[in-house]
């Protein structure tokens, strides 16, 4: 098994059955180093809203 | 492939929080809300009603009349109809449902504590917003099924538990965290490396493959299912002995998820301790999390906090296990003669490790030079109850019965040992070494 096929394991497939070509059945993205980046800059964000709502 | 369906539901759902919007501002579910006693989230229940309903609105009325060709913006806008689908069923659970059952519970009387401080059979339960959003989001998926035009988005759950981790690290003083650190770096290092080793004993023991010895160690050891994947690539595991090992942890953690609160509050833990018990004991992040905040569901969010610094701890072991899995399975087939290649585990390390828990510690140390205003604290408790609410509604829509099916044989039954064992034992240590507040 590469180590590409090992992140995909059951993932793509849902336990409905339904397949994804993009991403995997547990996220919408590529990785998981994409989604954690993703949640960083959502995060920075809020923080950022808030900060800017509060001055 | 196109993602987007052309329906109507998402315009649907636009105009029903719309107009709950205006039902709740203007005052006309003043009955309803003074019977849940709710009064407290009229103004939150307005401003996002109409915040989300105005979202929906507008992209519910491109889904269901635009034309749809595959590409990014097809892909990314079909996730708003399962985003919204998981917002609009934690706001029922969190602003009508886990309200309801409060009441239901108070009209039986008190079940313990004191005429001054009772307890209600909904408190010893754990029966609030988290527990009963997770039991939603697995009767929708089990029983309804999620419907298709919400199953992209369905997967935006995760993204919403992440973000709330790395948010939740602007909540933690420096003093807290050099108090919280030292304890979880000891307790995590015992129990981590602990269970790890028990697993690849009882293993070898009952004669399972290396590769699945060395996946399910991992996984029972470090942070579940992101760990099983990490070490999968070292230790060459396959496919279906990957699924094993999510299955068990999976099971084992919605288990512990609902159990923990019961036990947490039968022995009246504070919450460090149960934060620390949660963060030790129970298998995967998310039900962490979940444990956690249901124990906790309101406040200052105490035993979040402690929880999700022990699994944070617990995450920053991950390098170590995959190192010492790698090395372990290699003399192992060796010893065997098998000729096994070592793997580039480094490489494997940088690529696997989860980047949300530098993100975490970024939030953190922006905390910690003073970025943060003391009056942005409330606003993001605020944002985290809804994260996770809505992070932990979308788990439970995941937590499939096809899933749990998984586990099972003898992954099932070491995971299982290992983690009642691990369960147990640092309950113990919690209970006679674990004191104090943060």
């Amino acid at each position: 098994m590469t180590d590409k096929k090992s992140q995909n394991i059951d993932l793509q497939t849902t336990g409905g059955g339904l397949k994804y070509h993009r991403g995997s059945a547990l996220s919408i993205f590529k990785s998981d180093r994409y989604e954690d980046l993703i949640a960083l800059a959502c995060a920075l964000l809020i923080a950022l809203g808030v900060y800017y709502f509060l001055k | 492939m196109v993602y987007t369906r052309k329906h109507p539901a998402l315009l649907i759902i636009g105009i029903v929080l719309l107009a709950h919007g205006f039902l709740i501002g203007g005052g006309y579910l003043g009955g309803v809300i003074k019977y849940l006693s709710i009064g407290r989230t009229v103004g939150e229940m307005t401003q996002l009603s109409y915040i989300f309903g105005g979202i929906a609105g507008v992209v519910g009325l491109w889904h269901w009349l635009g034309s749809h060709k595959e590409g990014n913006a097809d892909y990314y806008l079909s996730t708003v109809a399962g985003g919204i689908f998981i917002l609009l069923v934690a706001m029922i659970v969190k602003w009508y449902l886990a309200p309801w059952v409060a009441v239901l519970s108070r009209a039986f009387g008190p079940i313990a504590g004191t005429a001054a401080k009772p307890t209600f059979l909904h408190d010893v339960l754990g029966l609030n917003y988290v527990v009963l959003g997770i039991v939603a989001g697995m009767i929708t998926v089990n029983v309804f099924k999620i419907p298709e035009w919400a199953a992209n988005g369905v997967r935006l759950s995760r993204l919403g538990l992440k973000t709330g981790v790395i948010l939740l690290g602007s909540l933690y003083s420096l003093q807290e965290l050099a108090k919280l650190g030292q304890l979880s770096v000891v307790m995590i290092g015992i129990f981590v490396l602990g269970s790890a080793w028990l697993v690849l004993l009882i293993g070898a023991r009952r004669n399972i493959s290396n590769s699945m010895g060395g996946v399910l160690a991992a996984g029972v050891g470090v942070c579940g299912v992101s760990a099983a994947v990490a070490a999968a690539p070292v230790v060459r595991a396959r496919s279906d002995e990957i699924a094993y090992t999510i299955g068990t942890i999976l099971v084992f953690g919605v288990v512990c998820m609902f159990l923990f609160p019961v036990v947490g509050h039968m022995f009246n833990m504070n919450y460090v301790q149960f934060g620390a018990w949660a963060g030790t004991g129970i298998l995967n992040s998310a039900q962490v999390a979940g444990a956690a905040l249901a124990y906790q569901p309101t406040g200052d969010l105490e035993t979040l906090k402690v929880g999700e610094i022990f699994n944070i701890t617990r995450v920053l072991f991950l390098p170590i296990i995959v190192l010492w899995l790698a090395v372990w399975y290699v003399r192992r087939e060796n010893a065997s003669g098998v000729n096994v290649q070592q793997v580039d585990t480094i490489k494997i390390i940088i690529e696997k490790f989860p980047v949300f828990v530098l993100g975490f510690i970024l939030m953190f140390a922006l905390a910690s030079i003073g970025a943060f205003t003391p009056k942005m604290i409330s606003p993001f408790r605020e944002w985290l109850t809804w994260l996770f609410a809505f992070g932990l509604t979308g788990l439970g829509m995941q937590i499939t019965l096809a899933a749990m099916r998984q586990a099972g044989g003898e992954p099932m039954i070491i995971g299982s040992i290992v983690g009642v064992l691990k369960a147990v034992l640092s309950l113990i240590v919690v209970l006679l070494f674990v004191r104090g507040t943060i």
